[in-house]
């Protein structure tokens, strides 16, 4: 029995020794809808510029990045809100870590709207009502005589939490919202709806218009753009983020030091996001 | 969610194939002297669109629903290797009698379902069954959370039903994430089964500070006359305080109830008090990864297996009498029991985990020769998100009587290789 015993500790050592040696696979990205685009960009130049280098990037939103990056099968996790306690907890859980936050850039959280739609801006207490349907008729905002038709995301999307928690002080949205699957889907539903109104990154304003938001009836109605990102006077920005397991070594640090660095944040500028700085 | 996409997609498809057609015929209809055309007018697509886009707004509402439903769950099949294993059970005596069971076997140790339904925003339902060791599918969790509707994060939460009882740490940490098979022998001997059914309020004032107050029947679900009685018949009250700092936690708990031993006459209550003190501290290595140091202690007052000795069973099948011994104070049968592991995890890379553990329970500390100690190693290794491979290596210390006033350990070191696979 001892012969067996020590074989068998030899063998899970060796194993364990294995496991640390392979090395060298790609890194692999996973999560937000909102910065897919900006994750594919970066990796694209990194990759060009870092011949032999492999990035994978991937959506499917913040929460489902989230969920890799705590079940082990993705080493960067890209979120467009900041993780939970429950998920810090069930990270901990697993690696014994509180995971690194790394904010790489920023992002003003746009509402979008029909281009023919003669609403061009709302304050923040009748966004709110019109997602939790409470204001059902543009009319009741300035505009025509017609129903809104609401689109929003799925849960899993780190938008939706950001839009609930900032938006609607964390109440449940109206069930007239039309879920979509991203970002793309909800700016495509409301470029072809004159009655519609959606919200997502403000990359994506394409084919419909931003509308101008004010924090409340006194404050003046802001446009989401570089500047007013930049110094915080939109009310709805926020930071994009990666998250690693723990401190990022190796491919992964260089990778996210040339996020950071000027060219890395010059490439999410001309994609659309705003930079750190 | 993919799955759920895939749905939507497939009755959308279906919903096109079924209402073309109708516009067709539509067409048809309205214009029956008409030379047959393949093209429909604008204000008929339009009204063809209106109603698919009533049909995938109907069916949005119906996967909506379905979203609230998660079904997750685990199995643990395992292999176990004792050192006093047998290929066969042995029999011996007259009459017969089993001596010694086979301790070299595959097993499932847990087999495991859940669904959850968060029905709204502020409530949500939990069944959970297990069909694990024993081949019988039962009932381990059945309980309803309301989430209080003032805080953004729900941070005051109502649970009533059948539940984990809150208390210590390693009770509530799910057997599908501990790194080693099993909890420490004290926690499997104060609180086995871990659940119980009763009612818990837990709050958490801010980021570091959670407190949990809870009452509960007190007999566990390992009882054999769980759930219809509750023997005690008093409610079991607990409070437990935990304060958080990411890279440290501490908690303390206390527990109290009471015992009734039933005897022919009157019955003897007795006092049931458990009080348990738990730390976690979490560190990080560069070349490896993440590593914790844990502990925790219990201290308990209560009835105890030791305490059958200080009692008579007599009369017969139809009339059992059950008596105290003579000169034994009834305040006697609860006695002093103490527990406590310590435990050492290190992440190595993603994939494998190394962990230490000694754990120690001693049921009554007036008496000599009846302390369990074990020393555990064990080697995770992650498969993939999903799945797990562990092996470990218990040597457990007991005192056996071979002789009169001659104790031995016995050959039971236990070897566990368990695959579990979680989804």
């Amino acid at each position: 029995m001892k012969n067996l015993s020590i074989r068998l500790i030899l063998i899970a050592v060796v194993a364990l020794f294995i496991g640390v040696a392979h090395a060298g696979r790609p890194i692999t990205i996973k999560g937000s809808d909102t910065m897919v685009i900006l994750g594919q960009r970066w990796a694209e130049q990194y990759m060009n510029e870092t011949p032999g280098q492999i990035i994978q990037v991937t959506g499917g939103g913040s929460g489902t990045g989230i969920a890799a990056l705590i079940n082990g099968t993705t080493d960067i996790c890209a979120a467009s809100r900041p993780m939970k306690p429950d998920e810090k907890l069930k990270l901990r859980d697993r690696f014994q870590t509180m995971g690194v936050e790394i904010p790489v850039a920023k992002d003003g959280l746009s509402v979008y709207l029909g281009e023919a739609n003669v609403v061009k801006k709302l304050s923040l207490e009748q966004l709110k009502n019109i997602y939790l349907g409470t204001l059902t008729n543009w009319k009741q905002v300035g505009g025509k005589d017609a129903t809104i038709v609401l689109y929003g995301r799925e849960n899993s999307s780190g938008t939706y939490g950001f839009f609930k928690d900032n938006v609607l002080g964390g109440r449940d949205f109206s069930p007239r919202v039309q879920t979509l699957p991203g970002t793309a889907a909800v700016v495509n539903a409301v470029s072809k709806d004159p009655n519609g109104i959606g919200y997502g990154g403000a990359a994506y304003a394409k084919g419909v218009k931003d509308c101008a938001i004010a924090k409340d009836d006194k404050s003046p109605a802001i446009l989401p753009t570089a500047v007013t990102v930049h110094d915080g006077t939109y009310p709805l920005w926020r930071y994009l983020f990666f998250y690693t397991r723990k401190k990022p070594a190796g491919d992964i640090k260089r990778f996210v030091d040339w996020t950071l660095s000027a060219k890395g944040q010059e490439l999410a500028t001309k994609v659309g996001y705003f930079p750190l700085k | 969610m993919r799955a759920s996409h895939h749905f939507a997609g497939a009755v959308f498809a279906l919903a096109l194939c079924t209402v073309t057609p109708a516009i067709v015929h539509a067409d048809e209809d309205a214009t029956p002297a008409a030379p047959e055309s393949s093209f429909v007018t604008r204000e008929q697509l339009e009204k063809a669109l209106d109603g698919m886009n009533e049909q995938v707004q109907a069916m949005q509402t119906d996967v909506d629903k379905f979203k609230r439903l998660k079904f997750s769950g685990y199995i643990q099949a395992r292999w176990e290797t004792s050192e006093n294993s047998r290929d066969s059970v042995k029999v011996s005596g007259n009459p017969y009698t089993v001596t010694s069971p086979n301790l070299n076997r595959f097993y499932i140790r847990r087999g495991r379902f859940k669904l959850t339904y968060d029905s709204s925003p502020l409530s949500q339902a939990v069944i959970y069954f297990d069909g694990g060791s024993d081949r019988t599918l039962r009932l381990l969790e059945a309980y309803v959370t309301l989430l209080d509707p003032w805080t953004p994060l729900h941070d005051h939460q109502l649970t009533i039903g059948q539940q984990n009882v809150p208390f210590g740490f390693e009770i509530e940490r799910s057997s599908s994430v501990r790194e080693l098979p099993e909890r420490s022998k004290a926690e499997n001997v104060l609180f086995s089964g871990e659940r119980d059914r009763g009612v818990k309020l837990v709050d958490q004032w801010n980021t570091h500070l959670q407190t949990t107050l809870g009452l509960f029947n007190g007999g566990g679900i390992n009882q054999t006359d769980f759930p219809n009685t509750d023997p005690t018949r008093g409610k079991d009250f607990l409070a437990r305080a935990r304060w958080s700092q990411g890279w440290f936690d501490a908690a303390a708990s206390y527990y109290f109830g009471r015992n009734t031993t039933p005897l022919t006459g009157p019955d003897v209550e007795t006092k049931k008090t458990r009080i348990g003190l738990d730390a976690q501290t979490f560190y990080e290595l560069p070349s490896l990864g993440g590593g914790t140091l844990r502990g925790e202690v219990y201290f308990a007052h209560e009835v105890n297996p030791d305490s059958v000795k200080a009692l008579i069973n007599g009369g017969s099948a139809a009339n059992p009498v059950r008596l105290l011994k003579p000169n034994v104070d009834p305040a006697h049968l609860a006695t002093d029991a103490r527990g406590y592991y310590a435990m050492w995890v290190q992440n190595v890379g993603d994939q494998f985990q190394g962990v230490v553990r000694y754990d120690a329970w001693d049921p009554n500390t007036d008496k000599d020769h009846d302390q369990f100690r074990r020393a555990s190693l064990g080697v995770n290794y992650f498969y993939d998100g999903y799945t797990r491979i562990t092996l470990t290596y218990d040597v457990i210390k007991t005192d056996a009587l071979v002789s009169p006033g001659r104790y031995a350990d016995p050959a039971d070191n236990l070897w566990t290789l368990q695959v579990q696979h979680k989804w």
